[in-house]
């Protein structure tokens, strides 16, 4: 029986924990933050190396080395930018961590923007997070209060702001660089790299954007090691992870767990398995992006290695369950609807591509499918991945293609049914 | 003119950025906050003279992100989220309820000002759907009679 | 230099420089939209694809990239013309055209629209779109140009211009996705005054010049390289004209000039060179009050006659000359007042100007002193007249004897009444003027479309003009006018061509030495020394925050 594995879960499931700033102190709090300022920046960025924690964003780029491209001697500021613009659909763990324990979050980002040597770190939270943003100026407030934040962060002569920015729904300023061109005013239009934001990101100095949860885990690989984080995974998959579980499936929610567990374990153990007893007909793995998996493909760990050699990814962890009753090609439609709505529209094949699929989609469900139209999708699709400035036209593409590979009968049941309007 | 309070924030807010255009997100929030929930073309003037942007660059960042409004919403902004994992339980279905039970269409006000719906594309709150944010407020797990309640009891408070 | 191989063609590139810009300078063609080499690198039409079958170290890069976007390297070798490339060409033209309204029987772009060109080279020349094609209405978004948004591909080169070239960032996208498109905010029409050059990038029929739409198809356009005379920032232009009749002036590339731009004044001078009111189409001459035609032969043994009868010292003879003319008329007038009358009495209006400057190139392309080759006129030792002082004294001291080219000191009414009192008064203009009401003689001049010259800008930058159209038929360029009343007045002025005006100049002047006017380049060539106009107060501007 899978449990889940608690490491930034620890203070959260404890129900009698207080989120304030007094609440974290006394569960310990700030040990982490304390021991990073007696340390040298590029001791930490060495620990957070050691301990192979990869962004929990969607590409899983480890994020020590992230940080060693940093531009140096530039004369201009430093900036850790973090990436809460958390919109990729069936995400929603970075919402927990700031609403429920802001300040193990913010530790982790204070530690962050002393060891890549920021003095003003920007959290760029997406506008409909109202509570989130509430919670975290709360907690920010709290520290300046307490005279953590400031020109003197523990007496160690480190100067640190931090400042909570709104997007305003715009799905792609979830990318980088598109999230630093909307943090400095502008439309959200990803750039074209390189270069990529450590040489020239905020205001075209050198930046590093990372995920809430990735700068989570840094007061536990900080005070417990790089060592003891690495044991919580499978080789190359150091930590827990923070998987939203969602769909249809008894108990939907955020779990934290090791990322030895199984898709299966998460489903049937954590999920309670499928509601009203009903079989399973596919999982979307890693936010709606992620190529899709049927049934049958669910013995694998759910961690960056194990989903990539079925095909798929883990993306931002988030997984959507979906039981025999579902219709895939409505599915598919609400998904390409989706990419369609959020493309910024800059890139020729994203931009026409993505409405035009869904053009095609909706056709399906007028009754209006047809073989010629199925390989016209897949060609759209197919033309879309692997051509654009950002990973959006892969994207939507993912899910089409896989879609249609995994599910053909399902498709084909619509135009050759006898019903105009099937299923 | 902003109200002083709004004022007092726009200052803040303006004071946390390196130059004035970063502030440009923020602040048109808190002028669409002054503004009954929609931004005019007085009020553009204003944010791009404030930002020193041009009127156009603030109406192409307007356009851009669907939680800036140049029409003007009800009081209660009742945000029915349909993305996928909320369209797999019900939130199709919850946004046609609350399309008859108020008798607008998604996108349109009721005629006495007091409820406007709008489909969202995923909310973020995956794992509590379906889902629903009334102006900044989320409900979650929202049945068709939890919104029949929702929306009563905003109708009293109005 | 290093080079790469664009299908096996070796490249020569600059350390830096982009694979896209290298391969258009070397002459070789990679198809493209949104890349223009006065603005910044978006890589989002995505046309320029091509293969990196090696990245120089042996190894390849399994994606197509934007070559407009990607680091050229020692030794590296790309591949345009396999099917991996072919096919991701046709698939962008597929995807742009799926929007498209195909409307180029009635698009002025038709015939210039590298829509249309990729289209026939690299499309597939059918549409698998079946559904109905996005629409916009009209909008009217300035002055100068029409704005169709549906023709629109959304390359964003127009929202680059205005915010990277002009800094006013009036024109920008709006909306998103499928949606996207240009506009202008709300009613607000644009007011910069460099909009032609957005019709001019826009490498589609979305923006077209206003004076332009509907006049004539671009094919049957005949363009002869030029230069704009509206002021002396002297750029580089191409007159477009068909049956001799100009429909518009381009720009023209010069990197140490203008670059790619002009303003939309200038483009609007074409006009004049059309014009036929008030054209000297032939000689005439003051009889009875009225001018009159009359031949050249007539014309020039009347002045000789006049000129012989009243015996004119050196000091009783002036010329005057304004900044249109050239740096052949302006040293021939020299020539003649000197070997004719001994006189170095030429004026020429030299009025004092701002010129502004900033961190964007083309706030200092206008120049407001609307004086062309005032600094040919200067390195010709010609007397420029900073404050009107030189014109006030020729007032007050009538010569008998006064030659005119052009329209001088048109704004000197005063002055003009005065100095037209002169016993004869000669006046070589293609347009007449207010000074043609008191002359005895008005011999036919060429505008700068109708002949071969050169003129120094206020760089010190000689450039040339060709002949474009064909001028009225008893006109003769004024160099050869001036010739010839030299000849009436027995002296040889010892030229009989352009060529031979300019290789006497070069002789003579010593800023000049050497050059001669078949090898001139064809982006100029400066002339030694420095610029030191008395008449030119830099005014510094505040860079816009715009970006």
């Amino acid at each position: 029986m899978l449990e889940e594995t608690l490491v930034l879960f620890r203070n959260i499931r404890n129900p009698n924990y207080d989120k304030s700033l007094k609440g974290y102190l006394a569960s310990g709090g700030h040990k982490a933050l304390k021991q990073a300022l007696g340390m040298k920046p590029d001791e930490i960025v060495q620990v957070v190396k050691d301990s192979g924690l990869r962004g929990r964003g969607g590409a899983g780029f480890p994020t020590g080395m992230k940080w060693s491209f940093m531009a140096k001697g530039t004369g201009k500021p430093s900036y850790l930018v973090c990436n809460a613009d958390e919109s990729e659909p069936g995400t929603c763990k970075d919402r927990e961590l700031m609403l429920k324990d802001p300040q193990q979050f913010l530790e982790g980002m204070m530690i962050g923007c002393f060891a890549i040597g920021c003095n003003h770190g920007y959290i760029y939270v997406r506008g409909e997070y109202w509570p989130s943003i509430k919670s975290l100026n709360a907690a920010i407030d709290e520290l300046y209060e307490a005279g953590i934040l400031g020109d003197n962060v523990y007496g160690s002569g480190f100067k640190l702001d931090l400042t909570v920015h709104t997007g305003a729904g715009a799905y792609i300023c979830g990318e980088e660089s598109a999230l630093l061109d909307s943090l400095e005013g502008k439309r959200g239009h990803p750039r074209v790299k390189p270069p990529f934001p450590a040489v020239s990101g905020f205001n075209g100095c050198p930046t590093t954007v990372n995920n809430v949860e990735t700068l989570a885990c840094l007061p536990y690989i900080l005070t417990e090691g790089p060592e003891a984080f690495k044991a919580h995974g499978p080789e190359n998959n150091a930590g827990t992870h923070l998987v939203s579980l969602s769909g249809h499936v008894n108990r939907p929610g955020v779990y934290e767990i090791s990322m030895h567990a199984s898709i299966r374990e998460i489903i049937y153990d954590l999920g309670g398995g499928i509601r009203g007893g009903k079989a399973l007909k596919g999982v979307i793995p890693g936010g709606s992006s992620s190529p899709v998996i049927r049934a049958d493909e669910i013995d694998v760990n759910y961690s960056f290695d194990g989903l990539s050699k079925i095909g798929s990814m883990m993306g931002s962890s988030a997984m959507m369950v979906f039981d025999e009753d579902t219709d895939v090609v409505q599915l598919l439609h609400r998904i390409t609807r989706f990419y369609n709505h959020e493309s910024c529209g800059q890139c020729t094949p994203c931009r026409e591509g993505t409405h035009w699929a869904r053009q095609i989609l909706r056709d399906f469900l007028s009754g209006n499918g047809s073989d010629r139209k199925l390989k016209r999708l897949h060609r759209v699709g197919q033309n879309m991945s692997g051509t654009t400035v950002c990973a959006l036209g892969d994207a939507a593409a993912f899910p089409i293609m896989s879609f249609v590979s995994k599910f053909p009968e399902e498709f084909k049941n619509y135009f050759e049914s006898t019903s105009p309007i099937a299923a | 003119m902003f109200s002083p309070d709004i004022q007092k924030q726009i200052d803040h807010v303006l004071s946390r950025y390196p130059i004035r255009r970063n502030a440009l997100l923020p602040i048109l929030h808190l002028a669409q906050k002054d503004n009954e929930g929609y931004l005019t073309q007085e009020v553009i003037n204003e944010v791009a003279a404030l930002c020193e942007v041009t009127p156009t660059h603030v109406e192409g960042v307007i356009t851009f992100y669907t939680m800036f409004k140049l029409k003007k919403p009800g009081k209660y902004h009742v945000q029915v989220c349909t993305c996928v994992p909320c369209c797999l339980v019900g939130g199709t279905e919850l946004l046609e309820h609350t399309e008859e039970r108020l008798g607008i269409h998604a996108g349109y006000t009721t005629d006495d000002g007091v409820f406007s719906i709008e489909e969202m594309e995923c909310i973020g709150a995956c794992s509590y759907a379906p889902a629903v944010i009334v102006n900044e407020d989320y409900h979650e797990q929202v049945t068709p009679e939890k919104m029949d309640q929702l929306i009563e009891q905003l109708r009293t408070q109005a | 230099m290093p080079v790469f191989y664009l299908d096996d063609q070796p490249i020569e590139f600059q350390p830096g420089e982009k694979v896209l810009p290298a391969a258009l300078r070397a002459g070789a063609d990679i198809p493209h939209y949104c890349y223009h080499p006065g603005l910044s690198v978006v890589a989002t039409c995505r046309m320029c694809l091509v293969d990196v079958v090696d990245m120089g170290n042996g190894r390849p890069i399994p994606k197509l990239q934007t070559s407009c976007s990607m680091d050229a390297a020692p030794n590296m070798k790309i591949v345009t013309s396999n099917d991996k490339v072919s096919e991701a060409r046709k698939l962008v033209m597929e995807f742009l055209l799926i929007n498209h309204p195909l409307d180029c029987p009635v698009c002025d772009q038709s015939g210039e629209c590298i829509l249309q060109d990729y289209s026939y080279d690299h499309g597939t020349g059918k549409s698998e779109m079946e559904y109905n094609k996005r629409v916009y209405g009209i909008r009217d978004v300035g002055t100068f140009i029409q704005l169709e948004r549906n023709r629109c591909i959304h390359c964003t080169r127009c929202d680059r211009f205005t915010r990277e070239v002009t800094g006013t960032a009036e024109f920008g996208m709006f909306n998103r996705a499928h949606e996207l498109t240009v506009d202008t905010f709300a009613d607000r029409p644009m007011v910069n005054k460099f909009q032609g050059n957005m019709a001019d990038i826009c490498p589609v029929g979305a923006l077209t010049e206003k004076e332009f739409r509907f006049k004539r198809r671009v094919w049957r356009l005949k363009k002869t390289p030029s230069l704009c005379l509206g002021c002396s920032t002297g750029c580089n232009t191409s007159i477009e004209y068909d049956k001799n009749e100009v429909f518009r002036m381009k720009p023209r590339e010069n990197q140490e000039v203008n670059r790619w731009w002009m303003c939309d004044e200038g483009r609007l001078t074409y006009r004049q060179m059309n014009q036929r009111e008030g054209r000297v189409m032939k000689p005439m001459g003051r009889i009875k009050g009225e001018l009159q035609a009359i031949s050249w032969n007539q014309a020039f043994e009347a002045i000789a006659e006049r000129v012989k009868e009243m015996k004119p010292q050196a000091s009783e003879v002036l010329a005057l000359t304004d900044t249109r003319a050239s740096n052949e008329e302006l040293f021939m007038l020299k020539k003649l007042m000197r070997d004719a009358f001994q006189s170095s009495e030429v004026l020429f209006p030299m009025p004092s100007w701002e010129q502004p400057e900033s961190d964007f190139f083309i706030d200092s392309i206008i120049t407001t002193d609307r004086t062309p080759n005032r600094a040919g006129a200067r390195e010709l030792g010609l007397k420029g007249d900073t404050d009107g002082s030189l014109l006030k004294q020729a007032a007050e001291q009538p010569a008998k004897v006064v030659i005119l080219l052009g329209n001088p000191f048109e704004q000197e009414a005063a002055a003009r009444e005065k100095i037209g009192d002169a016993q004869l008064l000669i006046q070589v203009t293609p347009f007449l003027n207010e000074w043609s009401e008191l002359v005895d003689v008005v011999l036919p001049g060429q505008l700068h479309s109708e002949k071969v010259a050169t003129y120094t800008n206020k760089d010190r930058r000689v450039q040339r003009t060709e002949a474009a159209v064909v001028p009225p038929r008893q006109s003769h360029p004024e160099w050869e006018v001036l010739a010839g009343l030299m000849r009436a007045l027995g002296q040889e002025p010892q030229v009989d061509s352009v060529e031979g005006v300019f290789a006497a100049l070069a002789q003579e002047v010593r800023s000049f030495a050497g050059m001669q006017l078949s090898t001139l380049p064809a982006t100029g060539q400066v002339l030694p020394g420095t610029v030191d106009d008395p008449g030119r107060a830099v005014k510094r501007l505040e860079k816009s925050s715009i970006a």
